[in-house]
C-alpha cells in the first residue's frame, strides 16, 4: 500500500501550525508531570522521612556499624580477633570505617559479669566506682586536658583522678593490670562535649537518673592498650567499626545499599573474629524500615490523586486533540470528503502531533523531577523513582499522542459527517458524573466502619479513602452543578436580551457554547473546591498537631535535667518551673492504683505559661492552679481523667495523702497515657533518692528555650535537654499526614495549573472563529471598550461563580471530613478547625486574575485582526 | 446626490520584493438610490476597492469621500453596510440576534420598531423565519450569507458594498437578494455589487469592470 504525502510529509506539515503543536506540547507536558510526580514524590517523601528521623539523633546514627561484643572473659587471641575484626570486615569490601574499643565489664569476685572494671588507686585503694576503658580514633582530641605525661596508657576524669589520688604519670591498677595515668582531662558531664561524644553519652552520663552514674569513663591512647587490658583483665570487648555516612542527604535506596554493604561486611568481620556475637547498629535500618512504611501508607492517597491528575490532564490532550483537528479543518476536512475514515486521520494527527507530545513529555517529566526537588519533602530522590519517572512519562506519551490522535481522528471525520444543526449525541446529554457521586458515596460508606488516621508501627496516616470520597465528591459535584447551571443559560439569555451590550454578548456567547462554559466553570470550581478543602484541612490538621504538642510538652518547648537541682532556685528568662516525679501512682479510697504523670508546679508563674484551650475544662487553667493554694487539709491536686475525692499519691515509696479539689479533661505536660496530676511543688515533702522516684526539672517557657536551659545550669544542672515542638512532631510520625495534603494542595494548583492552559485553549480555539464577528461588529458599531468589558463579564463572571460553587463544595467537604481527621487519637484535644483566610483569599484573587488576564488576552486577539484579511472569503 | 466619490485612488501591496498595484487611479461615483454592479476576474481589485471605501484599507493615493464627508471607518451603520465575502456573522448570536445587532449597538435612545419589523421582512423574504434562533454554524453557508445581507439592510444605510453576495445562493435565492438590494436602492440606498453573477449584472443600473486595477465603465470585453 502506498502511503500519501499527508502522511508521509505528516510530521514537518503539522509544524505549520504553531498553536497545534503549541497546545499539544503544553498538555502533554501537564500530563506528564502529574503521572511522573508520583513516584518521584514518594521517593522525596522516603528520602525525607529516612532524614527527619536520623536528623534529630547523633550523626553516628546514620553511619552504617558493625560491632562484635566478645563477653567477659576475653582471652589474649580473642581480644586481638575481636578488635581488628569489624574493621577489617569494612575493608574487605574496600570501605575505610572509623574503629572504636570499648572494655565495659569484667567478672566479679564470684565470676559473674559485673559492669565495669574495678580500679585501685597508687595509694592501694579501691575505688567505689568502677571503670571502663574506651578508644576511637581522636577521643584525647576531644576533650579538655587537664594534666598529660605523654605516652601509652589511659586518661582519667579529673574527678575521678582526684577520687583516686592519681596524677599524670603515675600508675593505676585496673582489674590486677597496672597501667601508666598518662593523663587527665576535665569530665564531660562538665562540659559541652560536642558531636564528637553525641553517640558516646550513655559512656559518662545517664540521662535517666543522676543517682546512679555510669562506670568512669577511661580514655586510652591507644587500642593496644584496651586489648590488652581487657586480655588482663578478662573484661568483655566491644569492637565496632562504622563507615561515615551524611544523613542529611540520605536516600531509602542508599540506606538499603548500605545495609547490604553492612550485612557482607558483618559476616567478613564475623568471620575475621572467630568468637563473639556480632550485630549491625540498627538504628539507619530501623530508619529507613520507617521510612517505607510511612512511603507504602502514603501510596495510598498519592498514587489516586496523581491518577485524577492525570486524567483530569488527559482531557486537556484530548482537548488540545481537537483543536489540532479545528486548526487543520481544510485539509482534513478534504481528506474525509474523499472518503478517509477516522482511524487514518487520527494517524496523521499522531504522526504530526508525536514530537511535540516527545517533546512535551520530556519537558513535564523535568518539570515534575525540578518541582519535586524544589518543592517536595526533601530533594534527594532515589535513582529507581527517576527511572520510574521516566517509564511513567513514557507511558503517558504514548496515552497522551493516543488521546490525542483518537479525539482529532473523530473530530476531523465528525467535521465532515455530522449535519449542521444536529443534536448532541446521547453519550454528551448523559450525565457521567453521577457516577463519580456515587463512588464517593461508596468510599464514604467504607470509611464509616474505618479509621480516618491510621497508625501503622507509629507511623500515622491518612486512610485513601478519606482522600478518594471528598476528591471523587468534589469532581462529580462540580460537574453537576455545573451541568445544572449552564442549562439554566438559556433563561439567563432571555433576560440579558434587556441588558446593556457587555452583558448581551456575554450571556450569549456563554449560552453559545454551553459545554465550554461548564467546562470552564468546573475548571474554575474544582481546583477552589479542593484547594479550599486541602488548605483548611491542612491548616485544621496542624491547628490540632500544635495544640497536642502544646499539651505534650507543657508550653512551647522547656528545658529539663535529671541533676537534683532545687527548683525554686532555678529562674531566668520567662517561663515556670516544673518537677516531674517518675513512678508515682494515685490511690483512691476504694484501694483502686492508677499510674499518674504528677508534676510539681508553681502556682504563681503555671498558668501564664502551661499550654491551655478552653475546651480542655469547664474552668480556667488560673482557677484551677489557684485551687491548689487552698490551705488545710490534704494536700490540694488537680487531676484529669480522675474524679474528685481524697487519694494516696505515691511518689516511689514515698505517700502522700492528696484530695482531687479540680477536675479537667485534659491537662498540660501530658506525656503518654497516664492521668496528669498537678500538685503545688511546696506542697509536696522532699522525696529522698531511696523513695525510688526519679525526678526531674523541668523549665517551660514560652520564649528561647536555650534561655530556660541556662536558666537550669545556673541552678546547677550538669546536663540539660531540651526539646522544641519539632521534636515531638518528629518522633511522632506526622509527616505522613503533612505530605498528604502537601501533595493535595499541589494537586490542587496543579488543577488549577491545567484550568488556566484549558482556558486559554479554549479562548484560542474560539478566537479564530470569532475573530471575524468582532471585527464586523466593530464595524457595525461595537467599541472595543464594550467588547472587553463583555468578555470581562463573561470570563470573570465564570471565574466568580466558580469561586463561589467551589467555595460552597469545600465548606461541605470540610464539615463532612474534618471532626474524623483526629490524627493522634491517644493524644488531646480532638480535630480543631481553622480556616487559612489569606491562602483562600488568594486563591479567590488569583482565579479572578486569571480570568481578567484570559480576557485581556482574548481582547489583544481580537485587536489584532486585521480586518480587510479576516472578512476576505 | 452621490453617495460615494473616489477619484484617483491608488492601492498598493508590498509581497516580499514584489509591489502589487492593486489599485491604479480608481475613479468611481455611485448615486444614491443606484444599484453598480463591480465586475472583473478575480484578483482584478474588486474587494480591494471595496475595502478601500468602507475604511478597512487606506489608499496611498487619491481622493475619497463616502456620504457627508468624513473618514470611511468613522461612518455608522446607518450610512455605510457592507456584507464581506466571510460574512463576519458572530458565532455567538442566534440569526435574528446577528440581524438586529445594528439596532442593538445604536444604543437604547435611538432604537425603534422599525428595525425589527424590516429584520422580520427581511428574514421571511430570505426564507430564514424559520430559523431564526439558530446559531450561524447551525445554518448552511448560504443561509448565512443571506442573514448577513439582511444585516446590511436592516438599518436602511445610505451605501451599502457587498461582496459576492449571490455566490453562494441558488437562483432563486439569488434573486431574492438581488430584489432586497433594489427594494433598498428603491428606499435611496446606493449600492456597490461586487460580483460574477452575470443576472446581477444585467439587473444593474451601471457596470463598472475592473481589471488589473483599473475600473473602466461598462462591462468587460
Amino acid at each position: 500500500m502506498r502511503v500519501l504525502p499527508p502522511w508521509t510529509r505528516a510530521p514537518l506539515l503539522g509544524l505549520r501550525q504553531p498553536a497545534a503543536v503549541l497546545a499539544v506540547l503544553v498538555t502533554t507536558a501537564i500530563l506528564a508531570c502529574a503521572v511522573a510526580s508520583a513516584p518521584l514524590f514518594l521517593s522525596s517523601a522516603r528520602s525525607a522521612a529516612l532524614q527527619e528521623q536520623l536528623a534529630p539523633q547523633c550523626a553516628e546514627a546514620a553511619w552504617p556499624a558493625i560491632g562484635i561484643f566478645a563477653p567477659a572473659p576475653v582471652g589474649e587471641q580473642a581480644a586481638v580477633a575481636v578488635a581488628g575484626a569489624p574493621r577489617a570486615g569494612w575493608a574487605s569490601i574496600g570501605q575505610d570505617a572509623v574503629p572504636a574499643l570499648h572494655l565495659g565489664s569484667s567478672l566479679g569476685p564470684g565470676g559473674n559479669p559485673q559492669t565495669g572494671v574495678p580500679v585501685t588507686g597508687p595509694g592501694g585503694e579501691r575505688l567505689s566506682q568502677p571503670a571502663q576503658v574506651f578508644w576511637q580514633p581522636g577521643a584525647l582530641d576531644h576533650v579538655q586536658v587537664v594534666a598529660g605525661a605523654g605516652g601509652r596508657g589511659v586518661w582519667l576524669p579529673a574527678s575521678y583522678a582526684e577520687a583516686a589520688g592519681a596524677s599524670a604519670g603515675g600508675t593505676i591498677t585496673v582489674g590486677d593490670a597496672p597501667l601508666t595515668v598518662a593523663g587527665v582531662y576535665t569530665d564531660l558531664f562538665d562540659t559541652e562535649p560536642g558531636a564528637y561524644w553525641c553517640d558516646h553519652a550513655d559512656l559518662f552520663t545517664n540521662a535517666a537518673s543522676a543517682d546512679t552514674p555510669p562506670p568512669a569513663l577511661l580514655l586510652a591512647t591507644d587500642p593496644q592498650t584496651v586489648v590488652a587490658l581487657a586480655a588482663a583483665v578478662g573484661g568483655s570487648l566491644r569492637a565496632t567499626a562504622a563507615v561515615p555516612e551524611d544523613g542529611s542527604r540520605l536516600t531509602a535506596s542508599r540506606a538499603e545499599e548500605l545495609a547490604a554493604q553492612t550485612a557482607t561486611a558483618l559476616a567478613a568481620a564475623t568471620a575475621a573474629a572467630g568468637t563473639g556475637a556480632g550485630g549491625p547498629d540498627p538504628r539507619l535500618a530501623d530508619a529507613r524500615d520507617r521510612a517505607v512504611q510511612l512511603e507504602q501508607g502514603l501510596r495510598g492517597p498519592v498514587v489516586p490523586v496523581a491518577v485524577a491528575g492525570g486524567l483530569l490532564a488527559l482531557v486537556l490532550v484530548a482537548a488540545a486533540g481537537s483543536a489540532w483537528a479545528d486548526r487543520r479543518a481544510t485539509e482534513v476536512r478534504l481528506l474525509a470528503a474523499r472518503g478517509v475514515g477516522p482511524v487514518p486521520l487520527a494517524g496523521k494527527a499522531a504522526l504530526e502531533l508525536g514530537a511535540p507530545a516527545l517533546v512535551g513529555a520530556a519537558l513535564g517529566g523535568a518539570a515534575a523531577r525540578l518541582l519535586v526537588g524544589a518543592l517536595g519533602p526533601a530533594p534527594e530522590l532515589d535513582p529507581g523513582a527517576t527511572s520510574a519517572a521516566v517509564l511513567v512519562g513514557a507511558a503517558a506519551f504514548v496515552v497522551g499522542l493516543g488521546a490525542a490522535a483518537v479525539v482529532a481522528g473523530l473530530r476531523a471525520r465528525g467535521m465532515a459527517e455530522r449535519p449542521l444543526g444536529a443534536a448532541p449525541s446521547w453519550p454528551a446529554r448523559v450525565p457521567w458524573e453521577v457516577a463519580l457521586l456515587l463512588a464517593a458515596g461508596g468510599c464514604w460508606l467504607l470509611l464509616e466502619g474505618r479509621d480516618a488516621v491510621v497508625s501503622q508501627a507509629g507511623v500515622a496516616q491518612v486512610n485513601g479513602l478519606l482522600v478518594a470520597f471528598p476528591l471523587l465528591a468534589l469532581a462529580g459535584a462540580a460537574v453537576l452543578l455545573a451541568r445544572l447551571l449552564t442549562a439554566a443559560l438559556p433563561r439567563v439569555r432571555r433576560w440579558a436580551g434587556g441588558r446593556g451590550i457587555p452583558v448581551f454578548l456575554a450571556v450569549n456567547r456563554l449560552t453559545a457554547a454551553r459545554g465550554a462554559a461548564a467546562v470552564l466553570l468546573v475548571a474554575v470550581a474544582l481546583p477552589v473546591a479542593v484547594l479550599g478543602y486541602t488548605a483548611t484541612l491542612t491548616a485544621g490538621s496542624a491547628a490540632t498537631l500544635t495544640a497536642k504538642v502544646g499539651v505534650q510538652l507543657g508550653a512551647g518547648g522547656f528545658a529539663a535535667t535529671a541533676t537534683r537541682v532545687d527548683p525554686a532556685a532555678v529562674r531566668g528568662g520567662p517561663g515556670t518551673t516544673v518537677t516531674r516525679y517518675a513512678d508515682s501512682t494515685l490511690t483512691g479510697a476504694d484501694g483502686d492504683r492508677v499510674a499518674v504523670q504528677t508534676l510539681g508546679v508553681d502556682p504563681a508563674t503555671f498558668a501564664g505559661t502551661a499550654f491551655w484551650v478552653d475546651s480542655f475544662a469547664d474552668r480556667s487553667l488560673d482557677d484551677l492552679v489557684t485551687a491548689l493554694t487552698r490551705e488545710g487539709g490534704a494536700v490540694p491536686v488537680v487531676a484529669a481523667g480522675l474524679p474528685p475525692g481524697p487519694y494516696r499519691l505515691d511518689l516511689g515509696s514515698l505517700p502522700v495523702d492528696v484530695e482531687v479539689v479540680a477536675t479537667a479533661d485534659v491537662l498540660p505536660g501530658r506525656r503518654s497515657g497516664d492521668p496528669v496530676v498537678l500538685v503545688a511543688r511546696d506542697r509536696v515533702p522532699e522525696v529522698p533518692p531511696t523513695a525510688g522516684a526519679d525526678q526531674s526539672v523541668e523549665r517551660w517557657t514560652d520564649g528561647d528555650v536555650a534561655v530556660a536551659a541556662q536558666a537550669l545550669r545556673d541552678a546547677g544542672a550538669v546536663r540539660v535537654t531540651v526539646t522544641v515542638p519539632d521534636d515531638v512532631r518528629r518522633t511522632a510520625n506526622f509527616l505522613g499526614i503533612t505530605w498528604t495534603f502537601g501533595y493535595l494542595a499541589a494537586l490542587a494548583v496543579f488543577i488549577g495549573v491545567i484550568g488556566a492552559a484549558g482556558l486559554l485553549l479554549h479562548l484560542e480555539a474560539r478566537s479564530r472563529s470569532r475573530v471575524a464577528g468582532y471585527v464586523m461588529a466593530r464595524r457595525i458599531g461595537l467599541t472595543r471598550g464594550a467588547h472587553l468589558r463583555s468578555l470581562l463579564v463573561e470570563l470573570v463572571g465564570v471565574a466568580a461563580a466558580g469561586v463561589v460553587l467551589g467555595g460552597a463544595l469545600a465548606v461541605g467537604a470540610v464539615a463532612a471530613v474534618y471532626r474524623r481527621l483526629d490524627v493522634d487519637l491517644l493524644r488531646p484535644p480532638t480535630p480543631l478547625l481553622d480556616v487559612p483566610w489569606p491562602a483562600l483569599a488568594a486563591t479567590v484573587l488569583v482565579a479572578l486574575a486569571v480570568a481578567g488576564l484570559a480576557a485581556l488576552h482574548g481582547q489583544r486577539a481580537a485587536d489584532r485582526a486585521d480586518p480587510a484579511s479576516v472578512l476576505r472569503g | 446626490m452621490s453617495a460615494v466619490r473616489a477619484s484617483g485612488v491608488r492601492k498598493c501591496f508590498t509581497r516580499g520584493a514584489e509591489t502589487v498595484t492593486a489599485l491604479d487611479g480608481v475613479d468611481l461615483v455611485v448615486d444614491a438610490g443606484q444599484v453598480v454592479a463591480l465586475v472583473g476576474p478575480s484578483g482584478s481589485g474588486k474587494s480591494t476597492l471595496l475595502a478601500v471605501l468602507c475604511g478597512w484599507e487606506v489608499p496611498d493615493a487619491g481622493a475619497l469621500v463616502v456620504g457627508g464627508g468624513g473618514a470611511p471607518d468613522a461612518q455608522g451603520w446607518g450610512e455605510l453596510a457592507l456584507v464581506p465575502q466571510a460574512l463576519g456573522l458572530v458565532a455567538d448570536l442566534s440569526l435574528l440576534d446577528n440581524v438586529l445587532l445594528p439596532a442593538r449597538l445604536r444604543g437604547p435612545h435611538r432604537r425603534s420598531a422599525a428595525p425589527t419589523a424590516l429584520a422580520g421582512q427581511l428574514l421571511a423574504g430570505f426564507g430564514l423565519d424559520h430559523l431564526t434562533d439558530r446559531y450561524p454554524h447551525q445554518v448552511s453557508l448560504g443561509e448565512q450569507q443571506r442573514a448577513a445581507v439582511a444585516r446590511a439592510l436592516v438599518l436602511r444605510p445610505a451605501l451599502l458594498l457587498a461582496d459576492e453576495p449571490t455566490a453562494h445562493q441558488d437562483r432563486e435565492h439569488a434573486d431574492r437578494l438581488l430584489d432586497a438590494l433594489h427594494d433598498a436602492a428603491d428606499d435611496g440606498t446606493a449600492v456597490l455589487v461586487a460580483t460574477h453573477d452575470e443576472v446581477a449584472w444585467s439587473r444593474a443600473d451601471r457596470v463598472v469592470s475592473m481589471r488589473d486595477g483599473q475600473l473602466t465603465d461598462g462591462p468587460p470585453s
